[in-house]
């Protein structure tokens, strides 16, 4: 497994954003579901590396990221993708790749070509030298993307890797996913359950800083049939359905 | 989006410890790339212009007196300080500002390095660009034909200065990732260096002589215009200003390592070495500056003096002949030679054939302090045989005189008669005797100058320890009229018999002829 995650809490003052939360994930697009301020970027970012658990216990990679070594040896192999990407307005799309490929300390002699595959993949090839603050979002996205990708990650997470994107490229992003995640876990935060229907393996829906389901798909579609939730395809349904019955449980409790 | 499908495939790349340098490297080359100093440098370079070099063009073509202004009180660093604290602290912030610290955190390199890496390449450009201003400031100077030998430890200085604001400036920046962190650090640069010019005006000596922009003038001590001319520039405090300066830089970027994002724990106690060696360089050097004291060639610092730099420069003089008299003059000082010998041949000539007349003047470096309470004296005369030593380090050239109004060929030709004869007349640091007044007002007369206008000279020259203006009236100018009516044999005649005891004060005015 490349993401043990084990009864995970992470608290900011009073507010708990991620309450007991395990997961494990192997090779394979694993998707987050989850509404607004489910706990599922704070998840993320302690999946990242970037803060620690409150308690529970977190393996990446088969390392302990508590230690400074193995931490540093995790984010070797991983790319992260955070849902309000920031960039430099001044450096160029390549530049940009280029920066965090050498943070990620990937050996020089193989980060120019890395860094043009990178490019290629997002389908910014025609745009590699044009600054960052001439893109437009869904571009300055991919732009985000092909960082995070540049190092071929073990673990990549991404966090709504898909807003911004038109339709056409939001298609081609779902293929890359799909082929990323023969050789890697990728995790996918997002909204839109279309995403996770045409790209992961496996998917889990949170809730209040709960997991509220884990499975495929299709299981995730199947809660919703004959429920009456709201939604205008199966996953929707099957989304609104596990969160109402989530909801209604933690009211009777 | 293109999917990989068709893309080959690519393994995991393990890092290779050999390539962390250039690895580094390359993250620096990007840096340099994209700093935001080089938009601010035009308009530094348009202060440089009209504040450093401007200013300094206006003072005699000296390198001891060009630079006092700009590297001895530190307007290069006034200039660059404020200016680049600040985009230090917008580039110290700008991971902050846009958003890209969680990201930058998740990367394998440490949060730290990496910072470093951006400071690196905000005081490349800083650094760089104040040495070409230096030596582009230089060549001009170079290109004038300004005398002596440049301070290229001041030069360091303030290179040194440069870099420490903008370690200052980007830790601020580093730790209020703030769009204010800019116009803050700015402001503090600017305040820092404003409190260094002031308190340089009321300290002269100890600690206070460690600030880099200190208005006293610490530049060479009581050298003036001789350092890099008779003498080296004497690195002492310019070295515990560096120290103190880079101390002051590395104890900033020390704590930019500080913060939990920075690194692992050994990285986090490696910044705290570092802040608190920083902390100590610059404490020491401080401490330092309060044991200097002023040698007659520049600052002494006795922990960090070399004796060799003690040695006089060997040069080969400029020479020329006034009244068959030679006059040698430091080569920094070639320019003058004529307005020298002119000046000194009307008095020179008032004496020729003397015993006590100089056989030779020549140059000297400045003898100030005089040490016996009066006045540093510009020219002195003996030895035997009589030479005229000259400390033209205390006079103000003819031409440019920076901030005093400029010096007319006649008025210096005037004060330094008046210089030579005091000093054949053996005032010494004193007024002198009325005996020695009146020989003095004699001779000056024999030389051209009429008795009306010889008080308000007096007035005007400086250091001149004699008697303040007045009228050229009284028992002193009634001697010197009869003295200077006598024949030019007679005169001649009386001086070389009484000249032993007219230098010695043994004489009275009624003993003149």
């Amino acid at each position: 497994m490349n993401v043990e995650i084990s009864d995970v809490t992470r608290r900011f003052g009073r507010t708990q954003a991620v309450a007991g939360v395990t997961l494990e994930t192997g090779r394979g697009v694993f998707g987050l579901l989850g509404p607004n301020g489910a706990g599922k970027t704070t998840l993320l970012r302690m999946t990242a590396t970037i803060i620690p658990p409150s308690s529970g216990r977190v393996r990446l990679l088969g390392r302990d990221p508590g230690g400074y070594g193995p931490r540093r040896e995790i984010r070797r192999r991983l790319g992260y993708l955070p849902q309000s990407l920031g960039y430099y307005p001044g450096f160029t799309v390549a530049e940009f790749v280029e920066y965090f490929a050498l943070l990620k300390e990937m050996p020089p002699g193989r980060v120019p070509q890395a860094v043009a595959t990178a490019i290629e993949l997002v389908d910014l090839g025609g745009r590699a030298r044009a600054k960052l603050r001439t893109l437009s979002g869904g571009m300055l996205r991919r732009a985000g993307i092909a960082q995070a990708i540049v190092n071929e990650p073990e673990l990549l997470l991404l966090d709504e890797p898909t807003a911004g994107l038109d339709p056409e490229q939001r298609v081609a992003f779902r293929a890359l996913l799909r082929d990323l995640g023969e050789r890697a876990t990728v995790i996918v935060s997002t909204h839109l359950v279309e995403d996770i229907g045409a790209a992961c393996g496996e998917v889990a829906l949170m809730d209040a800083g709960k997991i509220v389901f884990q499975g495929t798909p299709d299981e995730l579609a199947t809660r919703g049939e004959g429920t009456g939730a709201a939604g205008d395809a199966p996953l929707e349904r099957g989304y609104s359905a596990v969160l109402a019955a989530a909801r209604s449980a933690t009211a009777a409790a | 989006m293109t999917a990989a499908t068709g893309a080959p495939v690519r393994h995991r790349t393990p890092r290779a410890t050999s390539a962390v340098p250039l690895n580094a490297a390359r993250l620096l080359r990007v840096e340099l790339r994209r700093n935001a100093m080089p938009w601010i440098l035009p308009l530094i370079a348009a202060l440089f212009w009209f504040d450093s070099y401007r200013p300094s063009t206006g003072t005699a073509p000296l390198y001891g007196l060009r630079t006092f202004w700009n590297l001895g009180q530190g307007h290069t660093i006034i200039d660059f300080g404020p200016f680049v604290a600040g985009v230090a602290a917008w580039m110290g912030s700008r991971d902050g500002r846009r958003g890209l610290a969680d990201l930058v955190t998740a990367t394998a390199r440490p949060r730290w390095a990496a910072q470093l890496a951006t400071w690196a390449a905000t005081a490349i450009w800083a650094v760089a660009a104040y040495l070409l201003f230096a030596g582009v400031m230089f060549a001009m100077y170079a290109h004038q034909g300004v005398g002596g030998t440049p301070p290229w430890w001041w030069v360091a200085v303030g290179a040194t200065a440069v870099a420490a604001f903008s370690a200052a400036g980007f830790a601020i920046g580093a730790y209020w990732p703030s769009r204010f962190a800019a116009p803050v650090a700015a402001f503090i640069g600017f305040l820092a260096m404003a409190v260094s010019t002031q308190t340089g005006f009321k300290h002269t000596s100890g600690w206070a002589l460690i600030l880099p922009a200190n208005a006293s003038g610490s530049f060479d001590g009581s050298a003036r215009t001789d350092s890099g001319m008779f003498y080296p520039w004497l690195p002492d405090l310019p070295i515990a200003r560096i120290m103190f300066l880079a101390g002051i830089a590395i104890a900033a970027l020390g704590l930019t390592g500080l913060s939990a994002r920075a690194g692992g724990q050994w990285l986090r106690r490696a910044a705290a070495v570092v802040t608190l060696a920083g902390v100590a360089a610059a404490g020491t050097a401080v401490g330092l500056a309060g044991t200097a004291r002023d040698s007659g060639h520049g600052v002494v610092i006795p922990a960090l003096h070399d004796a060799a730099n003690d040695v006089p420069i060997t040069y080969t003089p400029a020479c020329g002949r006034a009244a068959g008299v030679p006059v040698c003059l430091n080569p920094a000082y070639r320019r003058w030679l004529p307005d020298m010998t002119a000046a000194l041949a009307p008095v020179l000539a008032e004496v020729a054939g003397l015993p006590g007349a100089p056989v030779r003047a020549t140059q000297v470096a400045a003898a100030y302090p005089s040490g016996d309470g009066g006045p540093p004296q510009a020219i002195t005369l003996g030895g035997d045989p009589p030479v005229l030593r000259m400390s033209l380090g205390l006079l103000n050239m003819p031409g440019p005189c920076g901030l005093c109004a400029p010096v007319a060929t006649k008025q210096f030709a005037d004060q330094l008669r008046l210089l030579f004869a005091h000093a054949f007349a053996g005032a010494g640091n004193g007024s002198g005797s009325p005996v020695q007044q009146a020989v003095q007002a004699a001779l000056l007369r024999g030389a051209g100058m009429p008795f009306a206008a010889q008080p308000g000279l007096m007035a005007a020259t400086e250091n001149f320890p004699g008697p303040g203006p007045g009228l050229a009236t009284g028992p002193v100018y009634a001697a010197a009229r009869r003295l200077a009516a006598l024949p030019v044999a007679a005169r001649h005649a009386w001086l070389a018999a009484h000249l032993a005891a007219l230098r010695a004060g043994r004489l009275t005015l009624e003993e003149l002829p």
